[in-house]
């Protein structure tokens, strides 16, 4: 071998076409720490790695002969000493005497190749943070998805309870009628002359009244207040309505009335306790010919009695309210009174203590026409309400005796 | 026919025969490489060719690496393109890893088939202590993977201008694109994969399909032993040791490749003709 070629600066190697090997330089002799005889007429598999065995077979030799020529190909070769050594190889085929050699040139690259292998690293962490990142992305797109199809739901639900709460509304004002068709007129002539105000918290009340002459010279005012408010307390006023509507009409004597009402609760509720309601009642039944009134309050917050000479009367409660205790009695009390009196009826919704505010503007009042006291209270009830937010069905009653 | 599956594994039709003779790649390889073989059989056969979706000029948008992370994938493109083709006993020739896709397609379908060539096969590259060798260690197997990729392979599409920018051989610039360009780096790796870390020895019993086995002399990828493992499995199989070398033969030594092809295939329809049980010759 040409002695600049045996020493130059890389490895010099030629193989038959087969990958047998016929020539080898001294630098690579050098670089793989082998003596020249051994290598000569083996296969070069024989100085390659595994890996890189199976890549010649796969890349190398394939392509030496498709192009007669390899540029730049990295493989590993294996030393004497099994030592790994990357290295770059440049390889042309070609015709010398009549035999077709394979000439090789082989660069070691040691740091070429950690420097290529830090690259691939770090390529392949890009990579992986890339899928990771696709990946969060996708769960992401699921899960947006997910939501958009719950948010529909959503809209579907909401649009049927609006459906529901129009229809719930239609059906609840509906009602509402109903039970204010059943309040029966203030009556008004020579004898008495009466002032009403009803208002419901919600579309229903749990608050009742009643007022009917009975004959000639009686008429009999009765008030109740059902615990609670809305629906449930409003059916009950209805059930309570059709009751003393005909004992009241027929005149049945007031213990009799309050009785017959505790009855119907305590029958009404018997066998279902979570459903019980109690109900606050007074009745009054008033006599202008004898000038006499017989009343009960069953629990209920006392009426107020105001004499032609101003003095002030509270009717209070001698019973239990409807429908708490089984046989209790009621007592009917009696009291005459002079022409030119005033009575006042209410729920604890317009005033839970009658001192608060209602027994001095009754007094302060004496000498107003009905009318304007019932806009006084109604202006005192509006006042309250600024002041404290809480709503509960108002009812009150105003009787003058002429 | 099926032109989507025409088109999207590159399907070429030539040959004058009746009888039909398809050609299935080795890892990494398009058709191309089967040139002067599929050539020698255009007169007596319809000679079918095809590239593997992801190589060679198939359409690479229907690649998807799921399905190609296992043989089994690429099995399917063999059947897909014998379905579209309405393919009855054809003649399969596969090399390497193609051999192995063939012999997993037979499975499914074995009216497809008349016969399996398997040239350089092997149905585990790794070692199985003590009782299979298949010439590899997985660092091994990683190793090349990792050559494959500091040599760009797949790559090849990026720098093709500076790799086919030989003045001196321009006709090799086409079919250097045609072996090389064409694979995107990322199927290259996962095929490498598929093909390197496959284990189908329990499927070898299973084949109906008589096959002939072409073993190399000295393929450090195929060794004799593997070979001679794959015949004592296959149970209707011929082992043939060829005097090429390497791992390639239809590519280093097409004649000899060819002549055994040709042999076995003639025996085989004598030996039909005369007995309709037995098609294969023990070893």
């Amino acid at each position: 071998m040409d002695e600049q070629l045996n020493h130059a600066p890389c490895g010099f190697l030629t193989l038959s076409e087969d990958g047998f090997i016929l020539e080898m330089n001294q630098t690579l002799l050098k670089i793989l720490n082998y003596s020249h005889d051994s290598l000569i007429g083996q296969h070069v598999n024989s100085i390659l790695t595994v890996p890189a065995r199976l890549f010649s077979q796969f890349y190398f030799f394939p392509l030496v002969k498709l192009e007669q020529r390899v540029e730049e190909m990295y493989i590993s070769l294996e030393a004497g000493n099994g030592e790994e050594i990357p290295v770059l190889i440049n390889a042309l085929l070609r015709k010398v005497n009549e035999r077709t050699v394979l000439e090789c040139i082989i660069i070691p690259m040691r740091k070429r190749n950690e420097f290529e292998n830090e690259l691939l690293l770090a390529k392949k962490e890009t990579e992986a943070a890339l899928k990771a990142k696709h990946k969060a992305i996708t769960e992401l797109e699921t899960t947006l998805k997910k939501l958009e199809i719950q948010k529909q739901e959503l809209l579907e639900l909401n649009q049927q309870n609006q459906k529901y709460k129009i229809e719930t509304q239609k059906e609840l004002e509906l009602a509402r009628i109903i039970q204010e068709t059943s309040l029966t007129d203030p009556i008004n002539n020579d004898k008495v002359q009466m002032e009403v105000f009803y208002n419901a918290s919600g579309e229903l009340s749990g608050d009742i009244y009643g007022i009917y002459q009975i004959d000639q010279n009686r008429y009999g005012i009765i008030l109740l207040d059902v615990m609670g408010h809305g629906i449930s307390s409003a059916l009950i006023t209805m059930t309570l309505h059709s009751l003393f509507q005909r004992l009241i009409s027929a005149g049945v004597p007031v213990d009799l009335v309050m009785k017959e009402l505790d009855s119907h609760l305590h029958k009404l509720f018997d066998n279902n306790e979570e459903a019980r309601h109690y109900s606050t009642a007074i009745y009054l039944l008033i006599d202008t010919e004898r000038q006499k009134i017989d009343y009960a309050n069953a629990g209920h917050p006392p009426a107020l009695w105001q004499d032609p000479n101003g003095t002030q009367y509270e009717l209070s409660s001698t019973a239990p309210p409807l429908g708490t205790f089984e046989g209790v009695v009621f007592k009917t009390n009696t009291f005459t009174y002079k022409k030119g009196g005033r009575l006042l009826l209410y729920t604890d919704g317009v005033d839970p203590l009658i001192s608060n505010y209602l027994a001095p503007l009754v007094r302060k009042t004496v000498s107003l026409p009905l009318f304007q006291l019932k806009q006084e209270i109604l202006q005192c009830l509006n006042n309250e309400k600024k002041v404290d937010f809480k709503s509960d069905d108002e009812t009150f009653i105003l009787v003058d005796l002429k | 026919m099926d032109q989507d599956i025409i088109f999207r594994n590159n399907v070429k039709i030539k040959g004058k025969g009746k009888q039909s003779i398809i050609f299935a790649p080795g890892f990494g390889c398009d058709q191309t490489v089967w040139k002067a073989v599929a050539e020698a059989f255009e007169k007596d056969y319809q000679v079918i060719l095809f590239d593997y979706v992801g190589l060679g000029r198939s359409d690479i948008h229907a690649y998807d690496s799921k399905r190609y992370s296992s043989l089994l994938g690429y099995a399917q493109d063999v059947l897909d393109v014998c379905t579209a083709l309405d393919l009855r006993d054809t003649v399969f020739v596969g090399h390497s890893v193609g051999s192995m896709i063939g012999m997993l397609a037979s499975l499914s379908h074995p009216e497809y088939f008349s016969h399996l060539v398997m040239i350089g096969p092997s149905p585990c590259y790794l070692n199985d202590p003590p009782n299979y060798y298949g010439g590899f260690e997985r660092e091994e197997l990683l190793g090349l993977i990792d050559m494959m990729e500091k040599n760009y392979i797949g790559w090849a599409n990026v720098f093709s201008q500076v790799v086919t920018n030989n003045p001196e051989l321009p006709e090799v610039k086409l079919q250097l694109e045609e072996r090389f360009c064409t694979t995107d780096p990322i199927i290259a790796r996962e095929f490498a994969e598929a093909a390197f870390f496959a284990d189908n020895r329990s499927d070898l019993k299973k084949v109906t399909v008589p096959a002939l086995i072409l073993q190399c002399s000295n393929d450090i990828i195929a060794p004799l032993e593997v070979g001679e493992y794959i015949h004592r499995q296959l149970p209707n199989s011929m082992l043939k040791i060829m005097e090429a070398t390497g791992h390639c033969p239809h590519m280093s030594h097409p004649e000899e490749t060819i002549r055994l092809i040709t042999q076995y295939l003639n025996e085989a329809s004598v030996s039909v003709e005369g007995s309709p049980v037995g098609r294969g010759v023990p070893l």
